[in-house]
């Protein structure tokens, strides 16, 4: 830094006899008056006017460090150490100074020690003041780069509250639990009972999943009554029923870990009066032991996703970038994974947070989830990725908010090859209202989520409100 | 540096205001009306379909009577049912023939059989 923050009459108090220095120039506003890096030839004194003093960056960026009124100088650190200027003074309204030739300064240094002493006193106290600075820098990266436990129940907790408060009032609530509390108690048979009533033609076998499952599989004969269509399909149902033989039992089947389809099925059947409602009591294994009619799983049926179906596409890219040293380890790179990210989680968290019953049967799909979390993680995922989103979005707390799209990412990756590798006939449930299809496309795109998480995680620094205090560019010491 | 930091704040509370109001669906207006099936579901019965304008709706088929909320994204009609049932309409000749999906699927088309539904209008508006 060259040069001196003094009120007026800063350079009369050190000594300078002005009338006897240099001469005079008149400077116009927004001139130039110094360069950064040139090599110093003059000083200056402010007779009129104010000078901005900055540094400035090769890509531009500039840093204040003061501005200067009448009466103060300026030029003379480089003067004194000899290497090129270390800042730019720039005129901020029209100003007139004087300009002393390095040869008259140094001349006016022998003969006035008390300028020299100011000036060695100016310098010691930038060098104070510096070492300050830089211990507050210091601090504030080393804090900048920290996690805390904080910020993980900051966002988790806030989703979490965010989706009960939210479920009370919506229209299309869900219970917490679902079952919780429902004294229907469904009896449960046994295969080799129900195998047996199969074979004399004592039972109609009900098969409670999606269309889709029981056109990959079912057992021969049963009837597809999917839980979801249950309010619409009813009453042809009941004349099937009738048609087939009343009296007969209903044996309900499903086949996922969570019981929602088959246990919910038969109380839905119970709720209409239907008396003789069984479930089968191993639900994954009539496969094995009934007559089966298969057909080979097709892709799901799926629609276009429109904007966030482009975007989707994004993420891909990182692939590319991945192998470029430079923009891989770039800040910017960082804002643009942010942003992206930050779209396509608030774009897919809004398209399915307020019918999370349609998303809890996509979960239900999966079939990963025990029944008392279905809800739950259905009622809690697209708030988590609608606040998480909006942190990454916001600059908030990024490191944080990228290890959790990044664990996101991981449980959907992990959700998505379990699917494809047991041919589940299923849509991927990530966009509320289209079925999108699962496939290792699908995989990939996740795959290039989870690195865009890990790039925020090493390199986010610009534009950031963390630990350290809001940064809009990352400052290398 | 507040300055800048309230801009960015700014910026991107529109960009998220943009994206809630890209999400709120198109006018029902046009599909807005009632509907009866073709043939009898099932051999068994017709069903009839109200659409109402401000997106609620009902099904009535053998005399009960389902209620719905409904939506239109992209040119289709998305029904919502309480338990969480999506079923995708294709509206066709300007809204007065519907072809209702009925796997759950969200199948972009309508499978043979008693999977698909097709509905004529009876009756604009809803």
């Amino acid at each position: 830094m060259e040069a001196t923050e003094k009120p007026t009459g800063a350079a009369e108090a050190a000594g300078l006899k002005l009338c006897q220095l240099g001469h005079e120039v008149n400077v116009p506003a927004g001139a130039r008056i110094v360069s950064q890096g040139e090599d110093p030839e003059f000083f200056y004194v402010i007779q009129s006017g104010r000078v901005r003093v900055f540094r400035e960056t090769a890509d531009r960026i500039q840093t204040n460090l003061t501005e200067l009124n009448a009466g103060a100088y300026f030029g003379e650190v480089a003067l004194v150490t000899g290497q090129p200027r270390s800042a730019s003074v720039e005129a901020l309204e029209d100003a007139t100074l004087i300009k002393v030739s390095k040869e008259e300064f140094d001349r006016l240094l022998d003969q006035n020690p008390q300028l020299a002493r100011h000036i060695i006193q100016q310098l010691a106290g930038w060098l104070v003041a510096g070492d300050r600075r830089l211990e507050t820098e210091v601090v504030h990266q080393v804090k900048l780069r920290q996690l805390s436990w904080f910020d993980y129940v900051l966002m988790l907790g806030l989703s979490l509250v965010l989706s009960l408060v939210v479920n009370i009032y919506n229209d299309n609530r869900i219970p917490l639990i679902h079952g919780w509390g429902d004294k229907n108690v469904i009896p449960e048979i046994a295969l080799n009972q129900a195998e047996e009533m199969y074979q004399k033609k004592q039972a109609i076998f009900v098969d409670a999943r999606k269309s889709a499952f029981y056109s990959q599989q079912h057992i021969k004969d049963a009837t597809n009554l999917p839980v979801i269509l249950f309010d619409l399909m009813y009453p042809m149902f009941q004349f099937m029923v009738e048609q087939e033989g009343k009296d007969k039992t209903l044996v309900v089947y499903g086949g996922t870990f969570s019981r929602r389809n088959d246990i919910d099925l038969a109380r839905m059947l119970k709720h209409k009066g239907v008396k003789n409602v069984v479930v089968l009591k191993e639900y994954a294994a009539w496969a094995k032991v009934f007559p089966v009619q298969e057909k080979k799983a097709g892709e799901a049926g799926s629609l276009s996703l429109g904007f966030a179906g482009l975007l989707e596409w994004l993420p891909l890219s990182i692939f590319l970038f991945m192998f470029i040293p430079r923009i891989r380890r770039s800040p910017y790179l960082s804002v643009f994974c942010r942003v992206l990210l930050a779209a396509i989680f608030i774009s897919f968290a809004l398209s399915k947070i307020m019918r999370p019953a349609v998303f809890a049967l996509n979960v239900v799909d999966y079939n990963l989830t025990p029944a008392w979390g279905v809800n739950l993680w259905s009622l809690a995922l697209p708030w988590g990725e609608l606040v998480v989103g909006l942190f990454l979005l916001l600059g908030i707390r990024t490191r944080a908010a990228a290890t959790l799209i990044g664990a996101m990412n991981v449980i959907f990756i992990v959700g998505l090859v379990n699917a494809i590798l047991h041919h589940m006939p299923i849509n991927c449930g990530c966009v509320g209202e289209v079925g999108e299809p699962v496939n290792w496309w699908k995989v990939t795109k996740n795959t290039g989520m989870l690195l865009m998480c890990i790039q925020i995680f090493l390199y986010d620094r610009f534009m950031v409100l963390d630990r350290g205090g809001f940064i809009l560019r990352d400052r290398k010491i | 540096m507040k300055t800048n930091f309230l801009k960015v704040t700014i910026v991107l509370g529109l960009i998220v205001v943009g994206l809630v109001l890209g999400g709120c669906g198109e006018s029902r207006s046009q599909f807005a009306g009632t509907y009866k099936s073709e043939k009898p579901y099932v051999g068994k019965d017709y069903i009839d379909l109200d659409l109402q304008e401000n997106g609620k709706g009902t099904w009535v088929l053998a005399g009960k009577t389902v209620e719905f909320t409904w939506v239109v994204n992209d040119g289709k009609i998305f029904i919502y049912t309480k338990p969480g049932a999506i079923i995708v309409v294709t509206p066709s000749e300007g809204g007065k023939m519907l072809s209702a999906d009925m796997t759950g699927d969200w199948h972009p088309g309508c499978p043979p059989g008693n999977l698909c539904v097709i509905f004529t209008r009876v009756k604009d508006g809803g």
